[in-house]
């Protein structure tokens, strides 16, 4: 037995290295948009000094509240204020700053530059202005998973308006995927079809009642609102996914979604799917409570497990550390990144009950899903890989190539709804130890491929 | 902004429960079954170890009158002064003990009541409809007090350095004054007292305690607690009664100190009756108060409302708004003022109300029939004005719906006056400028809040705020012992800041020792 699995691991990590580099020779050319340029410079000057990363993002966070350029300026010159060592271009706009005009031209160019930025990451205010980029991932062989960004939901209207957009969202959808090219890669398993409609959806914003110590109350709340979004997704027959979010939330969200989806009219569709966070050190016993239930259950078709990292690892933290707790997270990124195969395997095993979606742009943490997945005798289609649009483009790209099936999650929304979310991810891709870092740094492959 | 840290060798605030997690709510609702078995509870006059009978002070539950939390004796004029008798004697022998021994005792308190926080929570859950999270936070505060408090205590009676010339010795060092009186409120019915008393104790003086006729069970609590490590019944004396026996104490000519918290009206009159020097009385009376507050918001038209709505909420209607730091009023820019009052509202309107008992409230009963009728009628005055209100509320039960009104005259009382229960006004500024203006034109100053994300703002409006305690980009409600020294200016206190470095220097008396160390034109040292 103890023989076996070394040989079985020693397999999948020789599988492991090989795909790993087959993907990463696939990775596009860097450097062929200005643009993209400029934008890689402002991430690379803000990983290096702290300080400036923090003025930066917090200028990128204040933007949509600013009223005026002159506003946008002042606010920026207050955070680059508190640099110590500025930059030569920061310095620039620091002496810009002290002429009305100069306000005006520095406002309007941090303003292009932040909604550059964002367009990165977010594909358009709404879901039809989104259609077009939708479609060309489609047509380069990427599904889409649509993501609603909001602000924080205080207000019953809120949670009302982000049902109703929920609903729009799928209707938007699935009026226009009929007119999207086949691509059979994305459109079945052998378990069965994969609907071309997918949106991801947050309990949080679909009540204002959601609060740790009172699960239930939030829960019934979001649930009331989820049915009808469950139900319409059902008739278009679109997926619909629970994000996860964070450990203050948890109980509710998962809770939520079984018993919704144990109720009679929603036990034959929609395809739906919940997240798992492997930064969590009990994630391991939440998806065994996943695939309980899946067993248990006889729904169809099976849920769809997103597999991810956990993206509020800043806030874990430092709730814990105030507070006096043990943080809910690993401490070290590479526990992590262990969990996270783990979980991988164990994700993979319980396939037919569950169908697996490997969640991650680190290409150590890909690749070993890809291997383990062959190791079990599987085709690509029976595995799902997703990244964020934005940041998993390339690596998206390079596992198109190969004929691998691959979802990118598309948020939409307005500037200021977005905002949060633009922070999230900048911060991601500036944290010294993402694996985004690295591979921006050029770290060489051998170590982007190292176990962890 | 440079920030400088002081650390107390060794302290750290007790962890509140991880409330998100069920098995501690679970294991908070066994508690509450096993205190309600044991309701009511005996809660005596003890002077000089003698327990005198538990009768003539009810304390009830606010949620459910009918129900008796707890029967405590009714201190009278003599009691008060024979506990003070008591307490001049005791003082003599707590004074006398070192430093470190006092410490010692109170950090055993402190171990009595962690093991028994769970039933402590559970008692302040029925004695003052406190909601869990805050019960519990009250418990931790307590310990934290006299976790703090027994360290500071130990790191004061090193005296502080002074200069050194030649042929001299100089020391400065700080002995307690003496019988000190400790007048405490309801709404921390376990921290206040606590720190009041930890804070005497620890700088070697004897304590009256004279707990508030709300809340006399979470006082005898802490009195065992007290006893129980060692503190000798001389040293401390609990005094359960109303206004007359408090006042007693403060005019008693043998008292020294007078720590009290609780309301302005109340607080004036200490100040007043303690300044008068009686036949027979050799010091001059110290008083340590905390007042009252109408504590502001600044809501910046950069502010991020997406904190600034929930953190508002819960600063203005946690525990019913009956906190010295509660959130007040907002003082909104114009530019922000729609939609901000639009999501306040919507956020008001569907406030949990209920029981204390239930993890879902967010906003108990107040505590007695005459706040309902105080909060009542102030909200009645400004009826025209009503924004949000979270209705309709339980029939039983001093409940109060939580409400948001805008708009009114900057004189009304409902502006000026502090209502403490849960009711909102929201006025709208032209800029930050005005805000401070208004804040200016208030008498108190405890607590203040900032929303803004401009640095220069934050920098500006922390110079001129006259608060004792300012919050930036978070609520206004909460603070932590060694953390965030607590405490009001102007008429809100005497600026001593509990819980922080300073405090302990309110209890005791400075000497200075200067030796001449010249022997024959020849230092000896
Ligand atoms: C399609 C998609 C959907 C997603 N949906 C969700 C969702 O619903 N909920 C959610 O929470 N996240 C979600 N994420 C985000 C995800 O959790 C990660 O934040 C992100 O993908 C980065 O992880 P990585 O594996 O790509 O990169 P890596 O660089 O390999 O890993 C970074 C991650 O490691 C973890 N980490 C960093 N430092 C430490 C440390 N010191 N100790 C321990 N762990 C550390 C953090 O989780 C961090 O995000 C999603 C991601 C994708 C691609």
């Amino acid at each position: 037995m103890e023989a076996e699995l070394q040989r079985v691991g020693r397999a999948v990590e020789a599988e492991l290295q090989r795909i790993g580099r087959l993907i990463h020779a696939a990775f596009p050319g860097r450097g062929l948009n200005p643009l993209r340029a400029l934008d890689h410079k402002a991430m690379e000057l803000a990983s290096q000094d702290m300080e400036l990363r923090a003025a930066l993002f917090r200028f990128v966070d204040v933007t949509p509240a600013c009223r005026s350029l002159d506003d946008l300026a002042r606010h920026l010159t207050g955070y680059l204020d508190e640099v110590d060592a500025r930059p030569p271009p920061l310095e620039a706009a620091m002496k810009m700053s002290g002429t009305k005009a100069g306000r005006a031209a520095l406002g309007a160019a941090a303003a292009a530059g932040v909604r550059r930025m964002a367009h990165r990451f977010i594909v358009g205010e709404t879901p039809r202005a989104a259609l077009r980029s939708i479609r060309d991932l489609w047509e380069h062989g990427a599904a889409v998973s649509l993501d609603l960004l909001g602000e924080t939901t205080v207000t019953e209207a809120e949670a009302d308006h982000y049902a109703a957009r929920c609903v729009d969202a799928l209707e938007t959808l699935a009026a226009a995927a009929p007119r999207w090219p086949g691509r059979p890669v994305l459109e079945a398993d052998s378990l069965g079809p994969l609907p071309r409609v997918n949106l991801s959806a947050k309990v949080s914003a679909l009540t204002p009642l959601l609060r740790p110590e009172a699960p239930e109350l939030g829960r019934e709340d979001a649930a009331r609102r989820m049915r009808p979004v469950l139900a319409r997704a059902k008739e278009l027959g679109a997926h619909l996914h629970i994000d996860m979010e964070s450990v203050d939330t948890q109980e509710a969200t998962l809770d939520l979604v079984f018993e919704l989806l144990d109720e009679p009219e929603l036990r034959d569709g929609p395809s739906a799917g919940i997240v798992i966070q492997a930064y969590l050190r009990e994630s391991p016993e939440q998806l065994e409570r996943v695939i309980d239930w899946a067993r248990g259950t006889g729904r169809r078709p099976p849920l769809v497990v997103r597999l991810v990292k956990g993206a509020y690892w800043d806030q874990e933290v430092v709730e814990a550390r105030q507070h006096g707790w043990t943080p809910p997270v690993f401490e070290a990124k590479r526990e992590s990144d262990r969990n996270f195969e783990v979980l991988t395997r164990r994700l993979l095993e319980s396939w037919p009950y569950l169908r697996p979606a490997i969640a991650s742009h680190n290409l150590r943490s890909v690749a070993h899903a890809v291997a383990y997945n062959r190791e079990l005798g599987r085709e690509h289609r029976e595995l799902e890989l997703q990244v964020l649009r934005g940041l998993g483009d390339d690596l998206a790209a390079a596992l198109t190539q190969h004929g691998m099936r691959v979802r990118v999650y598309c948020p939409v929304g307005d500037l200021v709804a977005g905002m949060a979310y633009l922070v999230r991810r900048l911060l991601e891709n500036t944290a010294n130890e993402s694996f985004l870092g690295e591979q921006q740094r050029g770290t060489p492959i051998e170590e982007l491929l190292a176990a962890p | 902004m440079t920030v400088s840290e002081h650390t107390t060798a060794g302290f750290r605030n007790e962890p509140i429960l991880e409330l998100r997690r069920a098995p501690a709510r679970e294991s908070l609702l066994a508690a509450l079954r096993e205190l309600d078995a044991k309701l009511p509870l005996k809660v005596p006059v003890v002077i000089g170890g003698d327990r005198g009978a538990a009768e003539g002070i009810d304390s009830t539950d606010p949620g459910a009158p009918e129900r008796l939390v707890a029967r405590a004796g009714r201190a009278s004029e003599e009691d008060a002064a024979a506990a003070v008798e008591v307490a001049v004697r005791g003082f003599r022998e707590w004074g006398a003990r070192p430093a470190v021994e006092r410490a010692e005792a109170l950090r055993g308190a402190a171990a009595r009541l962690r093991e028994r926080r769970l039933e402590l929570a559970a008692l302040q859950v029925r004695e003052c409809a406190k909601p869990w999270g805050e019960a519990d936070a009250d418990v931790c505060e307590a310990i934290d007090f006299l976790e703090y408090y027994a360290r500071e205590a130990i790191e004061l009676d090193r005296g502080r350095p002074i200069l050194q010339a030649p042929g001299e010795r100089n020391t400065m060092r700080y002995v307690p004054r003496g019988v000190t009186a400790v007048i405490s409120p309801w709404n921390f019915p376990l921290a206040i007292p606590c720190g009041m008393t930890a804070a005497a104790l620890a700088t070697g003086n004897a304590v009256v305690l004279k707990p508030a006729e709300q809340s006399p069970g979470s006082a005898g609590a802490l009195a065992d607690a007290l006893y129980g490590a060692g503190v000798p019944p001389d040293a401390l004396a609990l005094v359960p009664g109303y206004g007359d026996a408090g006042a007693a104490l403060v005019r008693d000519p043998r008292v020294h100190v007078i720590a009290f918290t609780g309301s302005g009206a109340v607080g004036l009159e200490i100040l007043r009756s303690a300044a008068e020097t009686l036949e027979g009385q050799d010091h001059v009376k110290r008083v340590v108060s905390e007042m009252g507050g109408k504590n502001c918001v600044i809501v910046d038209s950069d502010a991020d409302l997406d904190d600034a709505v929930p953190e508002i909420v819960y600063s203005a209607f946690g525990y019913a708004g009956q906190k010295c730091s509660a959130a007040a009023r907002v003082l909104v820019h114009e530019a922000t003022a729609d939609t901000l009052v639009e999501r306040l509202a919507g956020a008001v309107n569907v406030l949990t109300v209920g029981q204390a008992e239930s993890f879902a409230t967010e906003v108990p009963p107040v505590i007695e029939r005459e706040s309902q009728e105080r909060v009542m009628s102030h909200r009645a005055s400004a009826a025209d004005h009503l924004a949000a209100s979270a209705e309709p509320v339980p029939e039983r039960g001093w409940f109060v719906p939580p409400s948001v009104v805008v708009g009114l005259p900057e004189d009304s009382p409902v502006n000026r006056e502090e209502i403490f229960g849960p009711l909102l006004a929201v006025t709208t500024v032209r800029d930050v400028d005005e805000a401070m203006d208004v804040i200016d034109s208030l008498p108190f100053a405890l607590t203040g809040g900032l929303f803004s994300r401009s640095p220069a703002t934050v920098e500006r409006v922390a110079a001129r705020s006259p608060v004792g305690n300012l919050y930036v980009n978070r609520g206004i409600t909460g603070a932590m012992v060694g953390r965030q020294p607590f405490g009001g200016n102007r008429r809100s206190g005497s600026g001593a800041k509990a819980g922080g470095p300073d405090y302990l220097l309110q209890f005791v008396e400075p000497r200075v020792v200067t030796e001449n160390t010249m022997r024959h034109g020849i230092p000896v040292e």
